[in-house]
């Protein structure tokens, strides 16, 4: 053997060990060049598929008995090339096999099928290196290869053109031929009968019945296989015909088998709703109304779609995806109308982000472009000799933009431009007479200087275009407004030297308030000019004025300062187990809540009366109190029916030194937060307790009368 | 194999294999801003392209106007007379048939049918019926499709809610807005595509929960963002005191360079997910005040949805913020007003109600309407069911109550590819059951969903083993409502 011959030999020895190894591991995470010289499979292959051929006649012309020497030097070259050739092969195929693609079972036959075929040319090697002399054996050792060679290449076949390329027979393209829907036309005859045709008929007709199923009539299709009827009509669940139909392509049972041709969903559904329908040969297509699926279905599958959605066509091509790409940003978005339509649409995002440039870039989809939105981008006059060369340009969206008008006849170019949207602008009555050799269909003008009577001026100039002005508001509805808030509603306890806020959203209003508990009107209420200095309690009412408006309803808010400093808390009376969120610190904690949310912020009592202890270490001198509670009316949360205060050094050493009768309500009211203010004998006490008693009979106006009702507290102040 | 190698591997798929070996995360960034999947190859979870309508759309961007709690269909829009007429007697059998009741109302003894007492009047040139509560919304009949024939299989509020916002009643799946992110994409990539605003009215409430607008077994991106009334509507999105722009961005390119170095040892697609999640959030910086502001509102635009609008976490605020935000790109806005749940004091709650919702539900249509928007815009209006046609508890002189009914109800539709000025379908005289031309929840989500550009057959997930849809099983397109 010459030594490029043994060099070559032992390089596929070690070439077939890797080749081995990697038959047993997952390729698909090499590097994607090396993946891709799998590619190259294909081309390989036709190498040792004839030298493995070709060594046959190879053997007898050159190892005859009366052979010069040289001559099996030139067969063991053949032979050592084509071990070799097989080799990369099979490596290239593992490659190309990598990216899981192909059939699992008939990939597992080519694989192995071929590696064994590697090892195989490779002991041909040895073998005629060994047993030169015994030519039988290596006789029959080429034969075997090629047969090996000629099954697992027929696999790999198998593999790219699909499991029915090697059938001779002639066939016709597998398309349905639907016959000509005339007044007679059965739903059978028209849709279904030509789908079982095209894919069931050739095996099942009247000279092959596969399964012992014959589909060449309704008769026989009624009649079913050899495991009897095929479907159940009106219950396609129960039909073998639709279970083997939906069965996974992977099921031996799938029909039809795989590799014939397959139903699309839509054939599918038909048969479905055939059946649901009740399956019979006797309906016929006319009288089934339009929105009747099984039409719609019908049509469908027949290629009329009665799609309710008709897409509207455009004689242009699609722009280049990386064009489009490049185009958008976060701030310059462009669009397909659909994924099937060549038609863009461009709108633009943030102003702060907008240059003129942004619209001039689009120039080079400048033909698919049919809609462009720029509404609040400062855009000006500039931009409409750019715009007017998107030459097929549907839709203009120019609202509140920078456009004067002074050149808008330029969009008299644009020959498609239906809608033009202008709300929001400075344009005026001369700019939009310029259009009136435009196809623009309707043009959208609120919120600009155009008025009614410029309107009906433009409609007897350019009676083509609809002018829309929009939204006018009824000169003779007069609207209430808002009442007024202060600042900050979560902060209603506030420091001593804090002064209260209050607004309102709308400019021009004047907001009118009362400090002393009574109503404020357009004439009595203090103006509101600064911030209100604040008292311990202070209690604010007002309203909102502005000429031509109503005046708003009055808004009540009471700001309390911080009182003396309480050192603890005593609950006497549990609150209910839902309404004792934060426990006794709630009282004390300087949040208000809010009469809505009472499972925040609140103690609630029902079944017992609020009863409290406070205990103070300082020496101040303690005139009032203060008890601030919900108004919930609907909740059935009521005001306490008496609040009674006593005061003294400790709970065994104390006097009574207070108490009040709040008022109650008459009827449902607002909810609010109420004070509740207990003037109380003069005093340095240590502890005081205080007893809040809920109404223990709603009253008849009520919805739960007679009901026990509830009182929610949730703070408590000392001044 | 340790458990972060395990983790990985379940982490990588096939889409996000090729993402990447091949483009690597900037471009990643870049794709979803432009069809994911014509980059990186039909995903495995989707059977259609996502990011873009199927078929050319009717409608872009929808408004969903939820009336949560059920307003009743018996004072808005499904007028019966015969319910006055027989106002006190007793709901025939033959009609209810058995139908299931609350708990609130199977024990009572008598079923006292009520007659509305709201007047109505037909208005406009289809001759719709409209209640006397709603002056506005009957400005523009015209403009509306009413369906009177919805029904829904739930009976309580939150299995109801929960099916009309997800296709299912046990929560879990993807909020219909977040499905609308998922195959459509965002149009603007400096606001989420799926905003939430919620808004409580003077009635009787039922919550709202976060369920509701849930992405679901989604990607994270398609979850709904609440935009709250306070002064910041988004919260956290402000730069905390001290930091100025620069900073920020420098900061988010520093935090991007880790993120991305996490994504190339772990391969999560959460961290991918993050990253984006940041850079929107820093353009929302700019996107968000510009369309918060109220301050420059003309007067005319004040009148249009009532002096409420200024007054930020009202229905009529959330409105004018709906139609700034669906003006300005984002996919699905999603407004809960609540109050609605009538079991008792519908007379006053009702009237409420519909003071703060008329004006400015009305006012959303003319104004999307004089914007041009309005045929590219889908607004829907309507709650979770129906209530009974008889009274919950005994009827007083001047009141009554209503318990829920899922039989039939009132939503209406407007703008986007839907036919104005129809009614579709009927309801019996009793306005107990459907006659004519039912419509489900299911069918419901798949019209929408065409109206979208969307086949409800074909927009899926495939999650646990199986592949979902917004409509699951079920759904039909409503022809007779489409333009």
């Amino acid at each position: 053997m010459s030594k490029h011959l043994s060099i070559i030999t032992n390089i596929i020895l070690a070439l077939q060990v890797l080749l081995l190894l990697c038959c047993f591991v997952d390729l698909s995470h090499l590097p994607t060049w090396i993946i891709a010289l799998g590619k190259l499979h294909p081309l390989l292959l036709h190498l040792p598929i004839s030298l493995i051929v070709l060594n046959i006649p190879l053997y007898f012309i050159t190892q005859g008995s009366n052979k010069p020497y040289n001559s099996s030097l030139i067969f063991q070259t053949a032979l050592v090339y084509t071990a070799l050739l097989t080799t990369i092969t099979a490596f290239a195929g593992l490659l190309l096999a990598s990216n899981g693609e192909y059939d699992d079972q008939t990939l597992f036959l080519h694989k192995w099928l071929s590696v064994a075929l590697a090892i195989i040319t490779h002991i041909q090697i040895y073998v005629f290196q060994w047993l030169q002399k015994n030519q039988k054996a290596l006789i029959g050792l080429l034969f075997i290869t090629a047969i090996l060679m000629i099954i697992g290449s027929h696999h790999g076949g198998t593999l790219t053109h699909g499991e029915d390329f090697l059938n001779f027979k002639s066939e016709d393209k597998i398309t349905s031929q639907f016959p000509v829907i005339e007044d007679k036309t059965t739903v059978f005859e028209a849709a279904v009968s030509p789908i079982i045709s095209a894919k069931c008929l050739s095996c099942h007709n009247d000279t092959k019945t596969k399964g012992g199923l014959n589909m060449s009539n309704f008769q026989s299709l009624q009649k079913g296989g050899k495991n009897g009827a095929i479907f159940t009509a009106g219950n396609p669940g129960a039909s073998i015909i639709i279970e083997r139909m939906l069965l996974d392509m992977d099921d031996k049972k799938h029909m039809p088998p795989r590799g014939k041709s397959q139903l699309t969903n839509e054939e599918l559904m038909l048969f479905t709703k055939w059946i649901e329908s009740g399956a019979s040969d006797k309906t016929n297509y006319h009288s089934l109304t339009e929105t009747d699926s099984l039409k719609i279905l019908a049509d469908q599958v027949r290629g009329q779609s009665t799609n309710v959605t008709v897409e509207q066509t455009y004689n242009f091509k699609s722009a280049s995806a990386s064009t489009i790409q490049e185009l958008n940003s976060p701030f310059r978005r462009i669009l397909p109308l659909s994924a099937s339509s060549p038609a863009l649409s461009i709108k633009f995002f943030l102003k702060e982000k907008f240059t003129l440039s942004m619209l001039e870039e689009c120039k080079s989809i400048k033909e698919q472009v049919v809609e462009i939105n720029l509404s609040g981008m400062p855009v000006d006059d500039k931009a409409l000799p750019i715009l007017t060369q998107f030459e097929n340009l549907e839709k203009l969206n120019l609202n509140s933009t920078l456009v004067s008008g002074k050149n808008l006849d330029e969009l008299v170019k644009l020959k498609n431009l239906k809608q033009l949207s202008l709300t929001g602008t400075t344009i005026d009555i001369k700019a939009l007479n310029g259009l009136s050799k435009s196809s623009i269909k309707t043009i959208y003008l609120w919120n600009t200087k155009i008025n009614e009577t410029d309107v009906a001026s433009l409609k007897k100039n350019i009676p083509t275009i609809n002018w829309d002005l929009g939204y006018i508001p009824d000169k003779n509805e007069v609207l209430k407004l808002t009442p007024p808030k202060p600042l900050n509603t979560d902060q209603m306890i506030i420091g001593a030297d804090e002064n209260i806020t209050l607004k309102h959203p709308l400019p021009g209003v004047i907001i009118k308030y009362t400090t002393d508990g009574s109503n404020p009107d357009s004439i009595t209420g203090i103006t509101y000019k600064a911030p209100v200095p604040s008292s311990q309690i202070t209690r604010i009412i007002a309203i909102a004025t502005r000429p031509g408006w109503i005046s708003s309803e009055t808004s009540d808010y009471t700001f309390f300062q911080k009182g003396y400093q309480v050192d603890s808390v005593r609950l006497i009376n549990k609150p209910e187990e839902k309404y004792n969120k934060n426990g006794q610190t709630v009282l004390i904690d300087l949040k208000k809540g809010f009469p809505e949310i009472l499972n925040l912020n609140w103690l609630g009592y029902k079944e017992k009366s609020f009863k409290t202890g406070f205990y103070f270490k300082d020496d101040n001198v303690k005139s009032r109190i203060v008890l601030s509670a919900a108004d919930n009316t609907g909740a059935y949360v009521f005001p306490p029916t008496k609040i009674i205060v006593w005061g003294g050094d400790n709970p065994n050493k104390m006097k009574m030194i207070g108490s009040i009768r709040p008022e109650m309500p008459i009827r449902y009211r607002s909810n609010g937060v109420i004070p509740y203010i207990v003037p109380i004998e003069k005093g340095k006490y240590k502890y005081i307790e205080i007893e809040a008693i809920n109404i223990q009979s709603l009253p008849s106006w009520h919805g739960g009368k007679g009901e026990k009702g509830w009182v929610f507290v949730d703070e408590v102040f000392f001044y | 194999m340790d458990n972060h190698e395990k983790q990985f591997r379940l982490n990588v798929t096939r889409r996000h294999f090729l993402t990447k070996a091949g483009l690597g995360i900037g471009s990643a960034a870049l794709g979803t801003m432009l069809f994911k999947d014509q980059l990186f190859g039909s995903s495995d979870v989707a059977s259609v392209p996502l990011g873009i309508a199927q078929f050319a759309p009717k409608a872009k961007r929808i408004i969903y106007l939820f009336q949560n709690g059920a307003p009743s269909q018996l004072e808005t829009f499904d007028y019966k007379p015969l319910l006055n007429k027989m106002h006190g007697e007793e709901l025939p059998e033959s009609i209810r048939k058995g139908q299931r009741l609350t708990g609130m109302t199977s024990n009572q003894e008598s079923f006292p049918l009520v007659g509305s007492t709201f007047n109505f009047a037909q208005y406009g040139q289809s001759g719709a019926w409209v209640s006397e509560l709603f002056p506005h919304m009957a400005s523009i009949v015209d403009e509306m499709c009413i369906i009177k024939s919805m029904h829904t299989e739930a009976i309580n509020h939150d299995p109801a809610l929960t099916f009309f916002q997800t296709g299912a009643q046990q929560g879990n799946r993807p909020s219909m807005g977040a499905w609308m992110s998922y195959g459509l994409g965002s149009e603007n990539a400096n606001l989420p595509s799926f905003t939430v605003l919620l808004s409580r009215g003077r009635g009787n409430g039922q919550g709202v929960y976060s369920k509701l607008w849930t992405n679901g077994f989604l990607d994270s991106v398609h979850q709904g963002v609440v935009f709250s009334s306070g002064e910041d509507p988004v919260l956290y999105l402000k730069n905390p005191e001290g930091h100025d722009k620069e900073s920020r961005r420098a900061m988010l390119d520093e935090l991007s360079q880790f993120n991305a170095e996490a994504f190339n040892n772990f391969g999560d697609p959460e961290i991918n997910t993050r990253i984006q999640q940041y850079e929107m959030s820093y353009r929302m910086q700019s996107a968000v005040p510009e369309l918060t502001d109220l301050s420059k509102e003309s007067d005319n635009t004040i009148k249009l949805y009532g002096p409420d609008c200024l007054v930020p976490g009202t229905y009529a605020a959330n409105c004018l913020l709906a139609r700034k935000l669906s003006e300005s790109g984002v996919r699905f806005v999603q407004l809960y007003h609540q109050g609605w749940d009538t079991h008792g004091n519908l007379a006053n709650d009702m009237r409420m109600q519909a003071e703060d919702v008329d004006r400015a539900s009305a006012g959303l249509i003319k104004d999307l309407k004089q914007r041009g928007l309005l045929d590219e815009t889908l607004v829907i209006w309507g709650g979770e069911f129906g209530r009974t046609n008889y009274c919950q508890g005994k009827i007083d002189a001047d009141n009554y109550g209503r318990d829920h009914h899922p039989k039939c109800f009132s939503i209406w539709m407007a703008g986007g590819g839907v036919k104005p000025g129809t009614v579709y379908g009927e309801t019996d005289e009793f306005g107990y059951n459907i006659t004519k031309d039912p419509v489900s929840v299911n069918d419901f989500h798949a019209t929408v969903l065409h109206l979208m550009g969307i086949n409800h057959e074909q927009l899926t997930y495939k999650h646990l083993g199986r592949r979902y849809r917004l409509t699951d099983v079920a759904g039909n397109l409503v022809k007779g409502i489409i333009s």
